[in-house]
C-alpha cells in the first residue's frame, strides 16, 4: 500500500493546483509508473481530458492553447530534446514540467534556454520513479537487463546507464519514503557491489541536503543482492494465482495480455490484475490454483444467482431495483468473465504442457535429495515426448544447479541428449548458467545443505510431509528475511558500505532490491512475510519482473555477448 | 513524501538568458503572431545569436499564449456542466422536500405533493437535456482534439449517470417510506374493522346495516387513499423510466472501472494503434496507386507516342 499511495499523493500534488482544462504528456516508462497507481476515469474527474507520449506529441502541429500541459517525465537526454523543441514552439497554454528524478544543472539550462516564450510555470522533481505493481512490490522495467550478467569490460557505457537507473530507482524509494538507509550488498556480486557505493556516494556525499531528513528514528536497512544468489526460483514453475499468470501468460505493468492465447472474445483480450482494484483478486492471488478453482465456482455460483433473479422482472418494483443495480451487475459479470477466462486458459495450458507432471519433478529438484532418483525421473521427462523443449531445458537446469559436482558423467549424459532433442536450445546455455551461478558463485545456501541448522531442518521437513507437493518450495529470499528479523545476516556474507550501520537496534523497515529481477514467488514471501507481524516491515524490488521466459531470454542474450566479446575468457 | 523545486533556478536562468539575448535582438518586424525562428542553442556561441524576427516576449505576448481562445464545444460542455451543478442543488432541495412531506401534517399534503413532481420533473428534463447535448458534443469540432473531447464527454457522462442514479434512489426510499405510512392508518382502520364485525356478529340484521354503511364508508375512504397512491406511484414510475432510458444512453460513454478502458496506457496505445493504421492505409493506398492499371496504361501511351514519332521522323528523313 504504502507504494502506491506514494505515487498516487505525487500525482494528485501534481493535479491539484492547476485549475481548468488539462493535458499529461508522459514518457514509455513513466505511463508505467502512473497506469499501476492512477486510473483513467481519475484523472477524468480532475479535469485531465489528454494524456500523451511526449514523443508523439512533438510530432503534432495543432494548437491547443486553451490547455494546460503537465508534463511528467524521466530526466533522461531524449526527453530534454523532446521538450525543447516543445518550448520553441509550444502548443499549449502553460508549461508545467515534472520529473520523476533528479536534474542536472546542465539540463536546466538546456530548458531555460529554449523557453522564449517563457510558458514554463514550474519545474519540480517528484520522486515517482518506481513501477508499484503490488502494495510491497516495485520494479524498474529495465530494457537490457541482461547487462548485469556480463563483467563491466564488455560494455561499460550500457551497464553504467544499467547501474544509474537502478540507483535512481532507489534513491526515488526512498525519497517519496523520506528516509535515509544503511546499506549492505552481496559480498560474492561485483555489481551488487558496484550499485551499493553509487548509491551511497548518491545518498550521503552528492546529494546529502537531499537525504538529510533529520528523524530520530532508527534508519531502515537497503539490501543489494544478485538474483544469480536464487537461479532456482524464476526457474520453476508455479501454482499460486498471480504468480502462475505470470508464469503461464505473462502480466505487465499489472495487465494480461491474452490475444497470443487463444481464442478469446473481444472484450476479454487484455485485462487488468490489480489488488487494488479487483477484492476477488485480492483475496485470491496468492492462493493455489486448486483452492482458486473452487472460489471461483463459489464467485460463479453467486454471480449467477443474481442474475436469475434479474430475469424474473414481474413488478415495477423488480424493475426499478434491476435498474439500481445494473452498474453493480455489470461490474460483477466482468470480473466473472476475467477470472474464469484466465482459469480456463491456464488450465489448457498446464494440460497441453503436462505441467503437473514436469512441476512434480521440478519441486523434488528444488527441495529434496537423492540424486539417483532425480537423475532418472529427469530422464524419464526428457524421454516424453510430450513435454516442451523449454520445460526439457529448465528441468536439466534445475539438474545441473543441484547436482553440478555429483557424478558429471551422468550430467554428461543429460545434456548430450538435450542436445539430441532440442537443437535451438544448445546445452551451452546450462553451462553458462552454472558459470554465472554455480555453487561456487553463491553466498547463499540455495538447498539448505550448508550449515547443520538447515540440514536438520530439511531433515524434519522430509519426515513431516509436505500439505501440497507443487508448493513446497520456499525460495531463498525467505531465510534471508528470516535472517534479518532474527538480527543474525553474516557481515561476512552481506558487508556494510562505509560506516553508517546501527549495531543492535532493531529495525523496523527493510528494503531488499535484486539485481536482475524479482518473481511473484518471491513477492508473495515478502507479503506474506509482512502479514505475519514480525514487526519488521519488508519492501521487495528489482528491475524487472521475471519469469522463466524471461530469465532464459535474459541468459540467451548474454551469452550471445559473452561469446561475441573478446574480452570475457 | 520528498519533492524539489527548481523553479527558482530555472527562472534565475532563464531571466539570464533573457537579458543576454534581448539586447541583440533587432527591430521588431514581424509583430504578428510570434513565431521564432530558433538558432541551434548548443552551437552557437552565447555572443553571436541571430537577429530574431520578433518582437521582445513581453507580458503580452505571454497573454496571447496563456489566454488561447477554447473550440467552440468547450462551450457546449460548460453549459453541460453548469446544468449539472443547478440539478444537484435542486436536489437537495427535494430532499428537503421529501422529508417535509412524510413528516406528519394536518393539512392534506398536496402542497408537498405538487413541489415534489414540479422538482422531479424539472430535475428530469435537466437531465435528459444535457444528456442529448452531451451525445451531440462528439459530432461537432475538429480532429486533432477529438480525445480531448471524448473524454470530457466521458467525465461528464459519468456525473451524469451517478446524478441519476442518486435521483432513482431518492424517488425509491421516498416511495417505500410513503408506502409504510399509508399503510399505517390503513392498518389500523382494519383492525377496528375486523374487531367491529366479530363483536356485531351476533347482533340483529338492522345493526349488520347500519355496520354495512359503516363499512362501505371505510371501503371509499380506503378507495380513495388507493387511488391517490396509485397515481403517485405511477408517477414515481414514468420519471423511473425516464430515467432508466437516460441511463441506458449514457452508459455506452461511460468507463467501467477497473477494466481495461480504464488504463491510461491502453487508451494511449489505442491513440497510437489507430494512427499507425491510418499510416498503414495510406501507404498501401499510395502504392496499390502507384501500381495501378492508370499510371501502367499512361507509361505505355507516352512510350508509344515517342515510338511513333520517332518512327515519322525516320520516314521524313528515309524519303
Amino acid at each position: 500500500m504504502v507504494l502506491v499511495s506514494a505515487v498516487r499523493d505525487y500525482i494528485n500534488r501534481m493535479l491539484q493546483d492547476i485549475s481548468g482544462m488539462k493535458v499529461l504528456i508522459l514518457d514509455s516508462q513513466t505511463v508505467s509508473i502512473v497506469s499501476v497507481a492512477y486510473s483513467q476515469s481519475e484523472l477524468l474527474q480532475k479535469e485531465v481530458f489528454l494524456v500523451e507520449l511526449v514523443d508523439s506529441i512533438s510530432k503534432s502541429k495543432e494548437s491547443m492553447s486553451h490547455l494546460k500541459a503537465i508534463f511528467f517525465l524521466r530526466p533522461t537526454s531524449e526527453n530534454i530534446h523532446h521538450l525543447r523543441r516543445q518550448l520553441a514552439s509550444p502548443r499549449f497554454g502553460e508549461y508545467h514540467l515534472f520529473f520523476s528524478n533528479m536534474l542536472k544543472d546542465t539540463q536546466i539550462h538546456i530548458l531555460a534556454d529554449s523557453d522564449e516564450h517563457e510558458v514554463v510555470q514550474q519545474v519540480q522533481e517528484f520522486y515517482a520513479d518506481f513501477v508499484a505493481s503490488d502494495p510491497f512490490h516495485f520494479s524498474l522495467n529495465v530494457p537490457s537487463n541482461h547487462l548485469y550478467m556480463l563483467p563491466a569490460v564488455v560494455d561499460p557505457s550500457n551497464l553504467q546507464n544499467f547501474c544509474d537507473r537502478v540507483v535512481d530507482g532507489i534513491a526515488a524509494i526512498f525519497l517519496a519514503l523520506k528516509r535515509r538507509p544503511f546499506i549492505r550488498y552481496q559480498r560474492t556480486s561485483d555489481i551488487a557491489k558496484r550499485i551499493a557505493q553509487e548509491t551511497t556516494k548518491l545518498m550521503y556525499q552528492q546529494e546529502s541536503g537531499l537525504f538529510d531528513f533529520r528523524r530520530t528514528d532508527i534508519s531502515p536497512l537497503l539490501l543489494i543482492i544478485d538474483r544469480r544468489d536464487d537461479p532456482v526460483t524464476p526457474l520453476l514453475n508455479q501454482w499460486t494465482y498471480q504468480a502462475m499468470v505470470h508464469e503461464l501468460i505473462g502480466i505487465q505493468d499489472n495487465k494480461v495480455d491474452l490475444r497470443s492465447i487463444g481464442k478469446i472474445p473481444k472484450d476479454q483480450q487484455e485485462v487488468v490484475l490489480s489488488s487494488e482494484q479487483d477484492a476477488f483478486f485480492k483475496a485470491n492471488m496468492y492462493e493455489n490454483f486448486g483452492d482458486i478453482g473452487l472460489n471461483i465456482k463459489r464467485l460463479v455460483d453467486e454471480f449467477q444467482q443474481i442474475a436469475k433473479s434479474n430475469q424474473k422482472i414481474q413488478t415495477i418494483e423488480d424493475m426499478a431495483k434491476f435498474v439500481d443495480n445494473y452498474p453493480e451487475y455489470k461490474k460483477m459479470h466482468g470480473n466473472v468473465s476475467k477470472h474464469v477466462t484466465l482459469v480456463t486458459e491456464m488450465s489448457k495450458i498446464v494440460e497441453e504442457h503436462k505441467l503437473m507432471l514436469v512441476s512434480q519433478t521440478e519441486q523434488d529438484l528444488a527441495c529434496n535429495g537423492g540424486q539417483v532418483a532425480a537423475f532418472e525421473a529427469v530422464t524419464n521427462l526428457l524421454n516424453n515426448e510430450s513435454i516442451s523443449d523449454i520445460d526439457c531445458l529448465r528441468l536439466v537446469m534445475l539438474y545441473a544447479l543441484r547436482y553440478e559436482k555429483e557424478s558429471p558423467v551422468q550430467l554428461m549424459q543429460l545434456f548430450n541428449k538435450l542436445a539430441s532433442r532440442s537443437p535451438k536450445y544448445k546445452p551451452g546455455l546450462v553451462q553458462f548458467l552454472l558459470k554465472q551461478a554455480g555453487v561456487d558463485k553463491r553466498t547463499g545456501d540455495l538447498y539448505g545443505n550448508r550449515d547443520l541448522l538447515n540440514i536438520a531442518r530439511n531433515m524434519a521437513r522430509g519426515l513431516k510431509g509436505v500439505e501440497n507437493v507443487y508448493t513446497q518450495h520456499q525460495p531463498l529470499l525467505f531465510q534471508t528475511m528470516e535472517s534479518i528479523t532474527k538480527g543474525r545476516l553474516r557481515d561476512v556474507d552481506y558487508p556494510y558500505i562505509g560506516n553508517h550501520f546501527q549495531q543492535g537496534s532493531r529495525l523496523q523497515e527493510v528494503v531488499i532490491f535484486i539485481v536482475g529481477g524479482t518473481t511473484y514467488e518471491e513477492s508473495r514471501s515478502v507479503a506474506l512475510q509482512n502479514a505475519s507481524n514480525s514487526g519488521i516491515r519488508f519492501i521487495l524490488g528489482g528491475s524487472v519482473v521475471l519469469n522463466s521466459k524471461r530469465f532464459l531470454k535474459d541468459l540467451e542474450e548474454a551469452q550471445r555477448i559473452a561469446r561475441s566479446s573478446p574480452a570475457v575468457v | 513524501m520528498a519533492t524539489r523545486n527548481r523553479t527558482v533556478i530555472y527562472r534565475k536562468h532563464r531571466d539570464a538568458v533573457k537579458s543576454v539575448r534581448a539586447p541583440l535582438s533587432s527591430s521588431a518586424s514581424g509583430s504578428g503572431g510570434p513565431v521564432i525562428e530558433m538558432a541551434s542553442l548548443l552551437n552557437s556561441n552565447r555572443s553571436s545569436y541571430a537577429p530574431l524576427s520578433t518582437e521582445d516576449p513581453g507580458p503580452s505576448s505571454r497573454d496571447a499564449f496563456t489566454v488561447g481562445l477554447p473550440p467552440a464545444w468547450v462551450d457546449d460542455s460548460e453549459e453541460v456542466a453548469a446544468n449539472i451543478q443547478r440539478a444537484r442543488v435542486k436536489m437537495a432541495e427535494l430532499t428537503k422536500a421529501h422529508a417535509k412531506a412524510l413528516m406528519p401534517s394536518f393539512g392534506d399534503g398536496k402542497e408537498d405533493q405538487r413541489l415534489i413532481e414540479a422538482l422531479t420533473l424539472e430535475i428530469t428534463d435537466i437531465l435528459r437535456r444535457s444528456g442529448k447535448r452531451l451525445q451531440k458534443l462528439s459530432s461537432s469540432g475538429s480532429a486533432e482534439d477529438s480525445n480531448v473531447r471524448k473524454n470530457v464527454q466521458r467525465s461528464l457522462a459519468t456525473d451524469l449517470q451517478n446524478l441519476s442514479m442518486d435521483l432513482r434512489r431518492k424517488q425509491s426510499t421516498y416511495l417505500k417510506r410513503l408506502q409504510k405510512q399509508k399503510e399505517g392508518p390503513e392498518g389500523v382502520d382494519l383492525e377496528m374493522n375486523f374487531s367491529g364485525n366479530k363483536s356485531r356478529l351476533e347482533d340483529d340484521e338492522f345493526d349488520d346495516m347500519s355496520l354495512n354503511e359503516h363499512q362501505m364508508h371505510k371501503l371509499k375512504k380506503s378507495e380513495q387513499f388507493t387511488v391517490e397512491r396509485e397515481r403517485e406511484i405511477n408517477q414515481v414510475m414514468q420519471s423511473v423510466n425516464e430515467l432508466a432510458q437516460i441511463m441506458k444512453d449514457l452508459s455506452v460513454l461511460v468507463i467501467d472501472q477497473g477494466t481495461i478502458v480504464d488504463r491510461i496506457d491502453y487508451n494511449i496505445q489505442t491513440v497510437a494503434v489507430s494512427v499507425e493504421e491510418g499510416l498503414k492505409q495510406l501507404q498501401k493506398a499510395e502504392r496499390t496507386q502507384k501500381k495501378g492499371g492508370m499510371v501502367r496504361c499512361a507509361t505505355v501511351l507516352v512510350i508509344m507516342c515517342f515510338v511513333l514519332l520517332v518512327l515519322l521522323i525516320l520516314k521524313e528523313i528515309l524519303l
